[in-house]
């Protein structure tokens, strides 16, 4: 995730009492009004640590159908999390499980 | 499709049903809205009307598809006590204080949560069907690192995937310090309900420092050196001056916590993770008090996990490789097949942190003791490249892994955890395995544990896993943690945490000054009780 801090939060920022050093635009992570994070990025950082790594079924390379996924995703079947449009909007959903549903298999992965 | 079945598909949701066919599906949802008892329809929808002019249309869900997420939970909820009637996600402070005007107006509860992933005690559902979530995971700011110091102020939607990978960009050789499921779960959800992880930082709440909190009435209150105008100190020093106030913002519904400051380890230069192996159950004390003394002196600095070998075998195996009957597994089929995985009954994880020098005089120490104890005592030497080996290495070095969601898996995907504390003794451990095992295994259950052992005590975490799928399954779990903390109680065995189904049968243990005492503090801080209500019993 990367984006500048909106000037309107840093403003806000600046008004809080005292010694807060706001860290550098570059370097900060993202707020609120971040830019959607990419398929692969997603997947690295949280689906991938269940999905292929012996706890969850493998489900790259499977031509899952796109709404089935996204719909696991909100609703979190059995040993699964639901997944919240706080932590993944339904654009980057959208763009996940298509993704997903369209990707070659990752050798690296284990099933469980 | 493998591991995906056509009831999954059914059970998603309204919108997987219209999708795969006609079949309408149960869910508490699908009937009238779940609204606290107090409000009517046409006041609720008035207060959500004001919630969306606050934080935009698109962050107030109110509706069967769209509250779906925040309805999941692996604790069992057999009388649907614990659904939500919606949730609201402000992105900042002032929207906060704004939501919070709202909700104080209407008298509508708000259930406040950071990533909402507390899986082991009820993820983001409230104590009490009808209220409405306060998702603060849009607050996911970074905000200060310091280098020099060592610490870090983060928002409550910040997770430790992120918190890693930005010591990482950045070249800070500084670890932290993660639970067991770290990515996806925030550091202030875990410190504010005091739980734990696995390096020398190990205890969150002890290596918390500084809060800001909103209070009720929007009050803005930051602890400790906080307060001070131009203060460098906020995140340096925990005590601030006069009362010390922290600790009533953690397990409890007395303010809205917004920022929270802690420590982060230096990186050691050297660390080398250790594992006992024991192979009887009966072992427990003799580990327990070879442990005691390590821990007191800090020669063994980090919180170390004593893992039962069933609970380990589940993250990563399935219970019909090594059992098929729906009754307890004995302990000889567990041993048997631990063994085949190099694991012994009970498996005791450690480190060593600082330079070559200082391990290697640690080291026979330790080795000697363990060994005494009719251990064996491990090392990558032996056990690198074994899964549970390098999970443990990984958790006691603060790397990112989710493979204990496995355990999830062994019954079907439900998990309720008991944590009741013992003191660093081995003959009481021994018991309250005994007492654990024989309740589980009246139920039909598995001992399925981690004891994590701090300074004096240990967290005994036991994790009832069963069939969410199934109705009776759900109610046997039900009744079995409500037995195991009733009868541990008797002993005088209290837990330190609890999910939401058990609040206020865990803090009538604690006895009525305790209540008393939360009691006159949640009426002076919020007269409405529209903060979390229940929430460790505090109405």
């Amino acid at each position: 995730m990367s984006s500048t801090t909106p000037k309107r939060l840093r403003c806000r920022l600046a008004t809080f009492a005292l010694g807060l050093c706001l860290m550098p635009a570059a370097s900060a992570s993202a707020g609120v009004a971040s830019t959607p994070r990419a398929p692969a990025v997603i997947y690295a950082k949280t689906c991938g640590y269940c999905h292929g790594q012996h706890v969850a079924p493998v489900i790259r390379g499977r031509n899952l159908p796109p709404e089935i996924i996204a719909q696991y995703v909100r609703s979190g079947p059995r040993a699964m999390p639901a997944f919240r449009p706080t932590e993944i909007s339904d654009a980057e959903l959208k763009a996940l499980a298509q993704w997903v549903s369209t990707s070659k298999a990752d050798p690296k992965e284990h099933e469980q | 499709m493998s591991g995906i079945s056509r009831r999954d598909l059914i059970r998603t949701g309204a919108v997987g049903a219209a999708l795969l066919s006609g079949n309408a599906f149960a869910s508490p949802l699908d009937g009238p809205r779940q609204l606290p008892a107090h409000l009517d329809k046409g006041i609720f929808a008035a207060a959500v009307k004001e919630l969306r002019a606050v934080v935009g249309n698109e962050w107030v869900f109110a509706d069967p598809e769209t509250t779906l997420p925040y309805t999941k939970s692996f604790t069992p909820d057999p009388r649907h006590e614990h659904v939500p009637s919606g949730a609201v996600a402000p992105a900042s402070v002032e929207e906060v204080q704004a939501v919070l005007k709202i909700a104080n107006t209407y008298k509508l509860p708000l259930w406040t949560v950071s990533t909402g992933k507390n899986m082991g005690y009820g993820c983001a559902t409230p104590a009490s069907s009808g209220q409405m979530i306060l998702d603060l995971k849009r607050m996911n700011r970074i905000i200060h690192i310091d280098a020099e110091l060592g610490t870090a102020l983060v928002e409550p939607g910040v997770t430790y995937q992120d918190l890693h990978d930005y010591l990482t960009e950045n070249n800070l050789p500084y670890w932290i310090d993660v639970p067991t499921v770290g990515p996806i779960v925030s550091p202030v959800g875990n410190t504010l309900e005091r739980g734990v992880g696995y390096t020398p930082y190990g205890d969150h709440f002890f290596m918390q420092c500084g809060m800001e909190v909103v209070l009720a009435d929007g009050t803005i209150v930051r602890t400790g050196m906080g307060g001070v105008k131009d203060s460098t100190t906020w995140q340096a020093f925990k005590w601030g001056y006069g009362p010390y106030i922290d600790g009533i913002f953690t397990q409890s519904n007395f303010g809205v916590v917004t920022k929270l400051g802690f420590w982060l380890m230096p990186k050691p230069p050297a660390f080398k993770p250790f594992m006992v192996r024991h192979n009887e159950m009966g072992d427990v004390a003799k580990i327990v008090d070879a442990m005691r003394p390590f821990r007191m002196n800090n020669l063994i600095p980090n919180v170390v996990l004593m893992m039962g070998a069933a609970y380990q075998i589940a993250m990563f195996h399935r219970r019909e490789e090594l059992w098929d009957k729906p009754e307890s597994i004995p302990d000889d089929v567990v041993r048997d097949f631990a063994k085949k995985h190099g694991l012994g009954m009970w498996n005791t994880y450690f480190a060593l942190y600082g330079t070559d020098e200082i391990i290697a005089a640690v080291e026979p120490i330790v080795r000697r003791a363990f060994e005494a104890s009719g251990g064996e005592v491990l090392t990558e030497k032996e056990m690198g490249g074994n899964l549970w080996f390098e999970h443990h290495k990984n958790l006691m070095s603060g790397q990112m892994t989710l493979e204990e969601k496995g355990i999830m898996r062994w019954r079907g995907g439900g998990m309720t955890c008991f944590a009741p504390v013992a003191p660093a003794k081995g003959i009481e451990t021994q018991q309250q395995t005994e007492l654990a095992k024989e309740i589980l295994g009246r139920y039909g259950f598995d001992y399925s544990v981690a004891y994590a052992i701090g300074g004096r005590e240990l967290h005994h975490l036991i994790f009832i896993q069963y069939d969410k799928e199934n109705p009776v399954e759900e109610k046997k779990a039900d009744d079995c943690i409500r037995e195991m903390i009733t009868r541990f109680g008797n002993r005088g065995w209290a837990a330190y945490r609890t999910g939401v189904a058990t609040m206020d049968l865990v803090a009538r243990q604690y006895g009525d000054s305790h209540r008393e005492i939360n009691a006159r503090l949640k009426q002076a801080l919020d007269p409405n009780h529209i903060l979390s209500p229940g929430k460790q019993g505090i109405a």
